[in-house]
């Protein structure tokens, strides 16, 4: 299982670097969400004991999930859903001032705006 | 309390200031002279109850002390930043005026230099009395920074400007060295206290690296040959900052830090020598030098860098009287040179000229300034009956328990000396009138005035100099044996000395035609091949460095997400590969009932690598969705119900975001990106190599952090145990909401700010490229997307 775990982890973590490398700024996005899950789970299964949910009654004699790494997890999906939310809301804005959601466009468009920049600044 | 009170009135000189400041540019200038004159009062006054200690812990866990101790050495130095401070500030309060008011500046600016000006006489009594070695590095750091500001500050001048970076990045850069030989003590003996390691401290390679290494900084401070280039430059400070600066503060902290470190740099005589060379050079090539400057602040610069070369040959001579003679000469010089120095203000200010070549016989129209400057110009010359004499005379007696050689090149510095100081003095005030001087202001004489009595008093009353020096001097040598200048009419070796010296300059005065033009020479040989050049060529290399790394990272975003990745990859396989992993990994049993689990696992797995292989974003999002909702499934099989909840309804509203967000963009663009060009092939290959490297980064950490779970007890026990007590039932959401609920508090905050930056960033309705037709239709979409995105939450 703890094998299992860590390569599912792993393939979630670098399917998200690898879309984080993309040209196209939503694929980012999707890269930073994978990456998160990736995070998530990985703090889940770090849980010290697995077994019935943690809710009283308390099943007598059997182990119970580790509440502590939940807790952990649900301020993690949370915040990582904040993050989201804003990185979208980023792209967007990104393309209403530049038109474009592609990287390299906008390196362009960066280097254009800075010699444009350097331009009036010697005149 | 002897110790807190000059401490906090120096430190809280510069808020005072600025308070002051409100009211206007006067009301801050006699506050800073009120708060100097206080904190010099005070340094007195501990000084008369017998000086004191303060240790309070800081960190004490990190063995972090703030310690200080009002020592022999602390009051001299503290005594003459901010006795000499008083002096410059109250000319200052007249000069800055004048000189914003040429520079067509506003007159509140001033409030800005009285406050860099206090803020650095708090730095520097800091430093002297500060015992521990991290304080002593954070004051030393904060004298650079004030004096960065000091220097600089006719800003709209390109020359000021350079001129500070370099004094900051000179002083700055061997600050570092003086950080790591301060590191290297603590790591040789465990501790910060400077006290205790000066105890501890036995002679050997690394203590003598470590002394080497805080020496070599301190001796950039004190603009010592061969980091001697950033004095001259930075006289294009004002005059008041020059005073300062360069007579008792700035460079003065240098040959403090020798005093303060000198029982480590007594255990290697291989050092010491070092010293003496570095000394000596500084000394002849400063005097030589000033001989050849024209500009009357630059003479003076030049002279800073001789007068300290003294302060170092003294001190490297390794003997108690050296030791002596440096805490006094450090007195005398200061009080000389700051006088010298607002003289050449004064002179600049009410003539329009700063150089010798324009300006003489202005003893007519400013007799009192010509007497007062003649006293202080006698005293660093070393003329009898002034405190100057005995500098000299302490300086010779050191040098002959040397050796004859030592008191031979000591005769030459004296006698350089006294030469540029007549060239300085008998340029501007004797010979035919030459610049037209108006009536200077009182304020713009009465410190020099000051200065200059002081100057004639040391010469009569010496003991209370001297006394300072010796106490100081007990710092380094407990078993001192006490110097008692005073005059003797007779022919010792020093009185002897001291005649030749003068026969010595009166020849150099007199055949000033022979050599001029041979060190004339020399001093253009100097600029021409000179440190300066290394430390251009320098800068200039490493700008040129440092914009082609920007430009390699700043251009392309996606290289600088690689950069973080790759590292961090490389970092953890070379971790591993140190790391003794034999028996570390568990491989962990699959039991039948963990068989959906691992289907949850799979479906994830498969859904994050197909979502790498779309070229339309709505399979992308569906593919994204399918990992997040396999991964709630996996949750749930854990036995953990909330995170599975929880994880569908954010996979939902995520969902229905990112298609939202999709439908504000138009079709086309979606399409570009779908189809688009195609990218580099090595790209690709890179991009996929990125990928595999993270993925087996992770899946590294990953399987060693799992393999090895904490061994003791979790406090969930404890969190499980009373969540009763917390009237829940589910124990997941008592520690949300009860014990862990600062922390919730904290992710709520989180979230707040995140839906500011959202509402901000998609509120504003300016479109500066889209058209009017599409700005329409996105507004309305956008008003919609925004109230689904409410209701979700």
């Amino acid at each position: 299982m703890i094998v299992l775990f860590a390569l599912v982890v792993a393939i979630l973590f670098g399917t998200g670097a690898y879309l984080m490398l993309k040209r196209d700024l939503i694929r980012v996005v999707a890269g930073i969400i994978l990456i998160s899950n990736a995070v998530i789970l990985f703090i889940i299964a770090a849980g010290l004991t697995r077994g019935r949910a943690p809710i009283y009654p308390l099943p007598e004699g059997e182990p119970i999930s580790d509440p502590l790494v939940q807790a952990m997890a649900l301020t993690a999906i949370v915040i990582s859903f904040g993050i989201t939310a804003l990185l979208l809301s980023l792209v967007y804005r990104v393309y209403t001032t530049r038109e474009t959601v592609d990287k390299e466009d906008l390196s362009l468009a960066e280097a254009e705006d800075e010699r444009q920049l350097e331009v009036e600044r010697r005149a | 309390m002897t110790v807190l009170l000059p401490l906090l009135l120096a430190l809280g000189a510069a808020p005072v200031v600025l308070v002051a400041g409100v009211l206007g540019a006067r009301p801050a200038a006699w506050a800073s002279i009120v708060m100097a004159a206080l904190a010099c009062g005070a340094t007195l006054w501990g000084r008369w109850a017998g000086g004191g200690a303060l240790d309070v812990a800081w960190a004490p866990s990190w063995g972090l002390r703030l310690t200080f101790a009002l020592d022999g050495l602390a009051v001299l130095y503290a005594l003459l930043a901010t006795g000499i401070g008083v002096a410059v500030l109250l000319y200052s309060a007249r000069y800055l005026p004048l000189h914003l008011e040429h520079q067509g500046r506003p007159a509140r600016d001033a409030i800005r230099f009285y406050a860099l000006i206090v803020l650095f006489m708090g730095a520097m009594v800091g430093l002297v009395m500060a015992q521990d070695l991290l304080l002593i590095f954070v004051f030393w750091d904060l004298t650079a920074i004030a004096s960065y500001y000091l220097i600089g500050y006719d800003r709209h001048k390109a020359e000021s400007r350079a001129a500070a970076l370099m004094a900051l990045l000179v002083t700055g850069i061997s600050a570092v060295l003086l950080l790591i030989g301060l590191l290297l003590l603590q790591a040789l003996y465990g501790t910060f206290a400077l006290p205790a390691i000066v105890e501890r401290a036995t002679p050997g390679p690394a203590q003598t690296l470590a002394a080497g290494l805080i020496a070599a900084g301190a001796l950039v401070k004190s603009a010592q040959v061969p980091a001697h280039f950033w004095l001259p430059r930075a006289m294009a400070a004002p005059t008041p900052v020059s005073a300062y600066l360069h007579s008792a503060a700035m460079v003065a902290a240098g040959v403090f830090l020798l005093g303060r470190i000198y029982p480590l740099l007594r255990l290697s005589p291989f050092l010491l020598d070092l010293l003496l060379v570095v000394g000596l050079l500084s000394m002849i090539f400063g005097s030589v030098l000033a001989l050849t400057r024209d500009v009357l602040k630059q003479i003076l610069a030049y002279s800073t860098i001789a007068q300290y070369g003294y302060v170092v040959v003294m001190l490297s001579l390794g003997t108690s009287a050296g030791v002596v003679g440096a805490a006094f000469y450090v007195i005398a010089h200061a009080l000389a040179k700051s006088a010298l120095f607002l003289t050449a203000g004064t002179v600049t200010e009410v003539t329009g000229e700063d150089r010798l070549s324009r300006l003489g016989g202005q003893w007519r129209g400013l007799p009192v300034l010509a007497a007062a400057s003649g006293v202080a110009a006698a005293g660093l010359g070393a003329l009898p009956l002034t405190i100057g004499f005995f500098k000299d005379e302490l300086f010779f007696k050191a040098a002959l328990e040397r050796g004859w050689p030592f008191a031979a090149l000591a005769t030459l510095g004296a006698a350089l000396t006294l030469a540029y100081v007549w060239h300085f003095w008998s340029g501007i005030f004797l010979g035919p009138l030459r610049g037209e001087a108006g009536r200077p202001p009182l304020p713009l004489v009465a410190p020099i005035v000051a200065l200059g009595l002081l100057v004639a008093v040391g010469g009569v009353a010496v003991a209370p100099a001297a006394d300072l020096a010796e106490a100081a001097g007990r710092v380094a040598f407990a078993d001192l044996q006490p110097v008692e200048p005073a005059y003797h009419l007779d022919a010792r070796p020093e009185n002897l000395l001291a005649l030749a010296t003068y026969a010595l300059a009166a020849t150099i005065i007199a055949a000033r035609p022979r050599w001029f033009r041979l060190a004339a020479a020399t001093a253009r040989l100097g600029e021409r091949v000179g440190p300066e050049r290394w430390y251009a060529a320098g800068l200039v290399r490493l700008n040129r460095s440092s914009r082609a790394l920007l430009a390699l990272e700043v251009r392309d975003l996606r290289s600088r997400i690689a950069t973080v990745l790759v590292p961090t990859a490389v970092l953890v396989a070379i971790g591993l590969w140190a790391t003794p992993t034999e028996g570390a990994f568990r491989v962990g049993r699959i039991t039948v009932t963990d068989l959906p689990t691992v289907l949850g696992l799979l479906l994830a797995a498969v859904g994050a690598l197909v979502a790498t292989v779309p070229r339309r974003p709505l399979t992308l999002i569906l593919a994204l969705s399918s990992v997040g909702y396999s991964l709630a499934a996996v949750f749930a099989f854990l036995g953990a119900p909330d995170v599975a909840l929880v994880a569908v309804l954010i996979e939902t509203i995520l969902t229905l975001l990112f298609l939202g967000v999709l439908a504000l963009f138009p079709a086309e663009l979606l399409k570009d990106q779908a189809v688009g060009p195609a990218p580099r092939p090595s790209l690709r290959w890179r991009n996929v190599g990125v990928g595999l490297g993270a993925g087996a980064f992770a899946f590294a950490v990953g399987w060693a952090t799992l393999s090895q779970p904490a061994a003791q007890e979790s406090v969930a026990v404890q969190h499980i145990r009373l969540t009763p007590a917390a009237h829940a039932k589910d124990v997941v959401t008592a520690i949300l909401a009860d014990f862990r609920g600062l922390d919730t508090m904290g992710e709520i905050t989180v979230i707040a700010i995140a839906l500011l930056g959202i509402a901000a960033l998609l509120g504003r309705r300016e479109r500066p490229m889209a058209s009017d037709e599409r700005r329409a239709t996105s507004d309305e979409r956008a008003s919609g997307e925004e109230k689904r995105r409410r209701e979700g939450r």
